[in-house]
């Protein structure tokens, strides 16, 4: 059945790097090269012919077709049989109307990193431990040595460092900003929460601009 | 000079899960005997580049950066933000000397330069 989107010459919706679209639009173009491909046939071949087809109600289809409605699932069904799609096909369809759209998935990643973000400054006391470890007389730019003096792990303590870096807590060179040197461990937390919740505000007004 | 890709680094959830799984597949070797902790990877070979392991944080999937020498680290940061860049990790000087910085490209792909001491 596909071979007959030749007739009309539309790029795939999903496979477009410029305009990413819902994946459940794929089965509203369908349903619009099927129509097309009938009216190059014949013509005069109506909407209400092509409702009729399909077995649905008219005004349904047409919103269905301009994009202003999503097709149900029993809809899906119902048309992509009329349509000869294979119950294989039918399921990708059905599947497609479920998955977020690459702006959602984007936002939603987005959102999931900066919480995570934010969590692990809320539970990771290594972060002020290695603020403090760079202030302190006798500090090495040593990994190793800093996870032996905090009691996490490497891994950790590579994380916790660059996490520093990213908010602009510590500098190039490992040491604390001055500014911090007074702060409780408790104020160092808050400050270092409103640097994750600024990052993140960056983040969206870069994302409301680019459009996801 | 030019501005070859000097290193590869796999940004990994499970970084040690991934070292094993690398070695057994291809005899890399893995060692994290340096001051960073960092899981240098020598592949055996003198061709192509090298490369290293970096833990992912927390929720973040596992990919590939690529590591673009310069000769000034600062000065390709301040290029690459005029070019749309956005600067992930500000220009750092690592233990040995060497300085790097993690840019995400306009694309959102990440990579990073890096500077010999």
């Amino acid at each position: 059945m596909w071979g007959k989107c030749g007739a009309i010459s539309r790029p795939n919706p999903c496979e477009s790097a410029a305009a990413p679209v819902r994946l459940g639009e794929v089965f509203r173009q369908r349903l619009n090269v099927e129509f097309a491909t009938r009216r190059q046939t014949n013509p005069r071949y109506s909407l209400r012919a092509f409702a009729a087809f399909l077995q649905t109600d008219h005004s349904t289809l047409s919103k269905v077709m301009q994009g202003n409605r999503r097709a149900t699932v029993k809809q899906i069904r119902g048309m992509g049989k009329k349509l000869g799609m294979s119950p294989e096909e039918i399921a990708v369809h059905l599947a497609a109307e479920h998955v977020p759209d690459a702006s959602t998935a984007r936002r939603q990643a987005r959102l999931r990193r900066w919480t995570a973000e934010a969590l692990a400054v809320v539970g990771g006391a290594e972060h002020w431990e290695i603020l403090r470890l760079c202030r302190a007389p006798g500090f090495r730019k040593d990994c190793r040595w800093i996870a032996a003096q905090t009691g996490v792990g490497v891994d950790q303590v590579n994380l916790a460092l660059t996490r520093l870096l990213r908010l602009g807590l510590i500098d190039g060179r490992w040491h604390a900003q001055t500014a911090l040197a007074e702060l409780t461990e408790a104020e160092f937390r808050k400050l270092a929460l409103a640097r994750v919740r600024q990052k993140a505000a960056e983040d969206h007004i870069e994302f409301a601009k680019t459009k996801g | 000079m030019g501005n070859p890709v000097v290193q590869f680094q796999i940004v990994s959830a499970a970084p040690e899960e991934t070292a094993g799984f690398y070695a057994s597949l291809f005899g890399w070797t893995v060692d994290a005997n340096n001051p960073m902790g960092y899981r240098q990877i020598d592949t055996g070979s003198k061709a192509g580049i090298q490369g290293g392991i970096w833990p992912a944080p927390p929720h973040a999937p596992s990919f590939v950066q690529l590591f673009i020498g310069v000769a000034d680290v600062k000065s390709s940061v301040a290029q690459a933000v005029e070019l749309g860049a956005k600067v992930i990790i500000p220009p750092t000087v690592l233990p040995e000397g060497e300085e790097m910085a993690v840019l995400h490209d306009p694309q959102g792909m990440s990579f990073a330069v890096w500077q010999p001491a």
